[in-house]
Formats: C-alpha cells, sequence, structure tokens
C-alpha cells in the first residue's frame, strides 16, 4: 500500500514535470514583435566586446578603473 | 541652424574621465539592443560581435558630433544600420543560422535558466533566425525596430525613410510574412 502511494507520488511529479514542459514548449505571442521581444531578453551580449572596446578606446581615456570593469563587476586594482 | 540639445554639449568639452563615464552609461544602456539588431540583421554571431563593437566605436569618437536631434538610441541605431547594411552589400555571402545561435549561446555566460528552458530560448532563436532570413532586407529591419519598445513609429520612419503611417501599413505586411514563415521553421 505504501509502494503504491509512493508510486502515485513519483508519477505526480513526472505528469507534473511533463505538464510544466509542455506549458514552456507552448509559449504564444501575440505577434512577431513580442517574440523579437522576448528573444532580445534572453539574447546575452557577449562580454568580449565590452573588453575589446576598452582596449579601442584605451589610452589617455582610460579612467581609474575601467568602464568594462565597473559594468561587469571586475575587481578593483 | 540645430543647437545642441541641454545635456548633450558637455560631452565635447568634457574632461576625459567624464566622457568615459558616459559612455561607460552609454554601452550599458543600448549594447544589448544594438547587439540584437546585429546579430538578427546579419545572422552571425561573430559578425555582430564585430558589427557591436565597430558601432560603439564610432560612437564613441563621434559623441561630440551628437546634436541631440534624435534620441542617443536612434543616434546609435542609425550608425548600426549603416555599418550592418553596408557589410551585408560588401559580403555578399550566406550565413549559415543554424549556427547562430550554438555560439551565442557557447559564448554567453553561465546564466540561472534551466537546461531545459535555455534549448527551448536557442530553438527559439534558430526559428526566428531562419524566419527573418526569409524576410526582404526591409521587413527585417523594420519588425526588429518596431519591437523596440523604446522607439516611436516616428523615430522607426525616421530611421528607415518612411512615414509613421506607412511604417504601419509595412507593419502589418511584415507580421503576416513573418507568421507564415515561422510556422514553416517548425
Amino acid at each position: 500500500m505504501k509502494q503504491q502511494t509512493k508510486l502515485s507520488e513519483q508519477q505526480q511529479q513526472q505528469h507534473a514535470a511533463e505538464q510544466q514542459t509542455q506549458q514552456q514548449s507552448a509559449r504564444e505571442f501575440a505577434n512577431a514583435e513580442e517574440m523579437l521581444r522576448y528573444d532580445a531578453a534572453h539574447t546575452p551580449v557577449p562580454p568580449v566586446i565590452a573588453q575589446r572596446l576598452q582596449k579601442s578606446t584605451g589610452g589617455p581615456t582610460e579612467p581609474k578603473t575601467s568602464w568594462w570593469k565597473r559594468l561587469f563587476g571586475g575587481t578593483h586594482p | 541652424m540645430n543647437e545642441p540639445a541641454a545635456g548633450c554639449e558637455f560631452v565635447a568639452e568634457a574632461p576625459a574621465d567624464l566622457a568615459s563615464a558616459e559612455f561607460s552609461s552609454l554601452y550599458a544602456e543600448n549594447s544589448r539592443a544594438i547587439y540584437y539588431l546585429a546579430l538578427r540583421f546579419l545572422g552571425d554571431p561573430q559578425k555582430a560581435e564585430d558589427a557591436t563593437h565597430d558601432v560603439f566605436l564610432k560612437a564613441f569618437r563621434k559623441l561630440d558630433q551628437f546634436r541631440g536631434e534624435a534620441s542617443l538610441r536612434t543616434w546609435l541605431y542609425r550608425i548600426a544600420i549603416n555599418h550592418c547594411q553596408n557589410l551585408r552589400q560588401a559580403w555578399h555571402d550566406r550565413h549559415m543560422f543554424s549556427n547562430a545561435d550554438d555560439a551565442v549561446w557557447e559564448n554567453a555566460a553561465a546564466g540561472t535558466d534551466s537546461p531545459l528552458r535555455v534549448l527551448e530560448i536557442k530553438e527559439l532563436g534558430q526559428r526566428i533566425q531562419k524566419t527573418l532570413d526569409g524576410l526582404s532586407d526591409e521587413y527585417r529591419l523594420l519588425l526588429l525596430l518596431v519591437a523596440d519598445e523604446e522607439l516611436s513609429y516616428e523615430q522607426v520612419g525616421a530611421l528607415v525613410g518612411q512615414s509613421p503611417d506607412a511604417v504601419r501599413g509595412k507593419l502589418h505586411r511584415a507580421r503576416k510574412t513573418f507568421a507564415a514563415l515561422f510556422v514553416k521553421t517548425a
């Protein structure tokens, strides 16, 4: 009886996980822009761009703590 | 002649540190929008990375020329659109959309999303890229700009050389074309 209960709990958990999966894959968007906004929000900007910019704009304009370190949480010297 | 908007004219005469602080803020607020436009317009993460770097470098060098006639976001978009269109015209190559989102996620810092969710977003990104590839440059650019909630129809119109009414009309057709193509990517 206890084993049946245990199985039932496992099945319920599996069912809940499947439901969650279905809900995630069944995401709907009202229009193309909404989909693009969602995509943009989940598209990370490669940190290497800021590092490259730091080099490109370096020299006399470089602040004491570089702007890309402040942006990405680099350690202070 | 047009005068610089209040708050913008100090950049040209600013001490170096202040100019860098301004640029830091400019990058923080706009890099995602510019990178996303470049990524989806060019369809290649490496090219998008190079383009984003070049766009912000141009902006850094020309900050003193920004006269405040448009928002900084619109100004950056104008630089980015010109840059990306020039690249596309020069390259005449076709990218492999199937690799685009792999590279984006391989290079991304570890996030908090579960593997399932990352997969879902990655697959969506691939389908979006494939769909955008099937659109004309005009429709692709229009949808990408309208998707930026910070831009008004007037600003989008100014960027693509159309009236706001023309933008609305073309947007309707672009949406329909996008939806029809997107279904086929399933």
